[in-house]
């Protein structure tokens, strides 16, 4: 054998061993990612198995809300008519012309502010109190609707008004106040749509006694702030 | 035998090139292992937090009786208020 044969035999034998302890190493690394991969694979079964009704119960929830929204919307517009777009935005603002649009309704969006006098007016039918001072004392012009109610929105958009249940009589210019009322208001005439829960009616003070409307007795129960009508003492689950 | 001398010389030259490819497959196969053991956990961890799923059932039931107790009071609020 010739010393070339020889150098070549020996060369080769390392080219195989080196390949064979190499590609065995690979073969070990391969064979744990493949039971890491296998490990995976179950978890993520899991995963897959566990997310496959969320989509079903996601839509219920939303075709749920969805409805629900439609409803107050549809209640809200009914109720509200043209102001609507306003009190949104005046309560979320930025949110009013969006409303709009999504009810399908154009024009342009006024901030109501932060008093609604239409909502004072026809809660405080409902309560039987007087209307709000502010407006008796300076009423808006007002407009005989075909239910007999009066229309108290001079900061509508639409021009429009309000209307106040025909149970309440027509207020005169001086505010029938509570028997205990003796110190105004901060802010008499007003209901707020922000800093309360509740809705609360502020009466000003009259100068000359005068009978309360009916059912201004059971309304007028938050004794601890005198002329101020509430409606929290009138809910039972609030007690 | 010249012929022998260039084959060695090849295989030579050849050898540490093989060497260093199958050293490169293999650090590479080395880091692969660690990333998936730590996919394993985080699969492992992603599927026991979505054991809470099942309580979206219980929500979607909440959120039924709610739109419903809205829609009861949507009613009274429309039967008290005049409309616009």
């Amino acid at each position: 054998m010739s010393l070339a044969l020889a150098v070549m035999i020996v060369l080769i034998v390392l080219v195989i061993a080196a390949l064979a302890v190499f590609l065995i190493a690979t073969i070990v690394q391969l064979v744990k990612i493949n039971r890491g991969l296998a490990a995976v694979i179950s978890s993520v079964g899991e995963i897959a198995a566990k997310t496959a009704p969320v989509n079903g119960v996601l839509d219920a929830i939303n075709g749920t809300l969805i409805t629900g929204r439609n409803l107050l919307e549809g209640l809200f517009l009914k109720k509200a008519g043209d102001d609507a777009g306003g009190l949104v935005e005046s309560v979320f603002p930025g949110e009013g012309a969006k409303f709009q649009q999504r009810v399908g309704r154009g024009g342009p969006v006024h901030n109501i502010g932060p008093t609604y006098p239409r909502g004072a007016a026809i809660l405080a039918s409902l309560l039987g109190t007087p209307p709000p001072a502010a407006e008796a004392a300076a009423p808006p012009p007002a407009h005989g609707t075909p239910e007999g109610r009066i229309r108290l929105s001079p900061r509508s958009p639409s021009g429009g008004v309000a209307t106040a249940p025909p149970p309440a009589p027509a207020p005169p210019p001086a505010v029938a106040a509570p028997p205990a009322a003796d110190a105004p208001p901060p802010t008499p005439g007003r209901i707020t749509l922000r800093s309360r829960a509740a809705p609360m009616i502020s009466a000003q003070p009259a100068s000359s006694p005068a009978q309360p409307g009916p059912g201004a007795s059971g309304a007028t129960e938050d004794a601890s702030v005198p002329g101020r009508a509430s409606a929290r003492g009138s809910r039972p689950w609030e007690r | 035998m010249a012929a022998l001398w260039i084959m060695n010389i090849v295989l030579l030259a050849v050898a540490p090139v093989l060497v260093i490819l199958l050293a490169g497959v293999l650090k590479s196969a080395k880091s692969i292992v660690p990333r998936v053991d730590a996919i394993a956990g985080v699969a492992a961890a992603a599927s026991k937090d979505l054991d809470a799923v099942v309580v979206l059932l219980t929500t979607q039931n909440y959120i039924s009786q709610v739109v419903g107790s809205l829609a009861n009071y949507g009613g009274s609020l429309d039967a008290a208020l005049p409309d616009a």
